[in-house]
């Protein structure tokens, strides 16, 4: 989806190795703006977009993104730089940066110690790390999760898609339902008190 | 609780991994304001009592995500952080969104005239405790609010019980009348 450059983040050869060398300056150069970070295509953090976002490979967003982001059988990553204004669907997300709009993942979200996230969070797996911002609601329990998924697919991006491929079958594939066990939050006193 | 049913649990403090693992085993929609990090407490404080305060009070209130009503509100330390206008304001919001009967828990600080410059940070620990994970730092006078003020903030949350704590805390149940 996105160009690839000559060098990863860390460093390491990445899958232009084989271009002539003005090519592999220029990917070199592009690696500056978007590239490749090890196995995902990168947005660097020059780079603005203002727009829906699909793709079927992994990606890490190091830049400013406002629209819809949809990698529904990807993963992304907001780097410490990114900055990302949307409704954001993929396999897992984890996020560094910061986020407004709501994370839906089949799989699992997580919400490292600098991140600053405003928004709904819904996914069967959800951690935040002490010392991460959030403020919004987290649904994980998986019939819940399912219900939600199963309506938002069709009413993000893929609404106004309506007709071509259905992100219905998506959804089929989050975690399969459970009873709901154990509802009982036994909050006990501060330790200490009498 | 009703442990036959799924529930919706408001935090009004921030987000903690084994708060989050406590309630998701159990199955619970979270909602979290977070008002220490996000401002939150300036805003409601400095809000001008009437239609903008509460106005301010309900735009803080997450979207909801599947409609079901909140069961249970954990206020932490926060009331004392609040302006009993602000704090009545907020909890009516909260209450508007909550099911008749659902529980609001508050900590007041009451023996000490002094109490932490920022709230604390409760998280569970192993054996089922809550620890205060925040950093000591400053000090500032504590309102000490009386259980009828504290009364008077909760909305349509009418006081169901009260204890003093050992940490020279006072602990509220409150329970929303239908």
């Amino acid at each position: 989806m996105f160009e690839r450059n000559k060098k990863d983040d860390e460093g390491n050869e990445s899958q232009s190795a084989g271009r002539p060398d003005s090519d592999k300056n220029f990917g070199s150069f592009r690696s500056k703006a978007s590239g490749r970070s090890g196995d995902s295509a990168v947005i660097g953090r020059s780079i603005q977009i203002d727009g829906d976002l699909r793709g079927d490979e992994d990606l890490r967003i190091e830049g400013d993104v406002s629209g819809n982001v949809e990698l529904k059988n990807n993963a992304l990553t907001i780097g410490k730089e990114g900055k990302v204004k949307a409704d954001v669907y993929a396999k897992s997300i984890a996020v560094d940066g910061e986020t407004m709009g709501d994370l839906y993942a089949t799989e699992r979200v997580t919400v490292h110690v600098n991140a600053r996230v405003q928004g709904n969070i819904i996914s069967p797996k959800v951690s935040i790390e002490e010392g991460a911002r959030f403020k919004g609601s987290i649904e994980m329990d998986p019939a819940a999760v399912e219900k939600v998924l199963g309506t938002t697919t069709t009413s993000g991006a893929d609404k106004r898609n309506a007709g071509n491929k259905s992100s219905a079958t998506d959804t089929s594939k989050v975690a399969p339902k459970r009873p709901v066990k154990d509802s009982s939050a036994n909050l006990n006193p501060p330790s200490g008190t009498s | 609780m009703d442990e036959t049913r799924r529930h919706v649990v408001l935090d009004l403090g921030g987000a903690s991994t084994a708060m989050l693992a406590l309630l998701g085993r159990s199955g619970c929609c979270v909602e979290i304001l977070d008002l220490p990090n996000f401002g939150s407490i300036d805003q409601l404080n400095m809000a001008e009592p009437g239609p903008a305060l509460a106005e301010t009070a309900a735009a803080l209130l997450p979207n909801r995500l599947t409609g079901d009503a909140i069961d249970l509100v954990l206020c932490w330390d926060l009331p004392n952080y609040l302006t009993l206008n602000a704090l009545s304001a907020l909890m009516t919001s909260v209450g508007r969104r909550a099911r008749p009967g659902a529980v609001a828990h508050a900590l007041i600080y009451y023996s000490e005239r002094d109490m932490p410059e920022h709230p604390a940070h409760f998280v569970p620990a192993a054996d089922g405790e809550l620890v205060d994970r925040s950093a000591p730092g400053a000090v500032i006078a504590a309102p000490r609010y009386s259980t009828e003020e504290l009364g008077n903030g909760m909305g349509r949350f009418v006081l169901d019980r009260a204890r003093l704590l050992g940490n020279g805390m006072q602990e509220f149940l409150f329970q929303l009348g239908s």
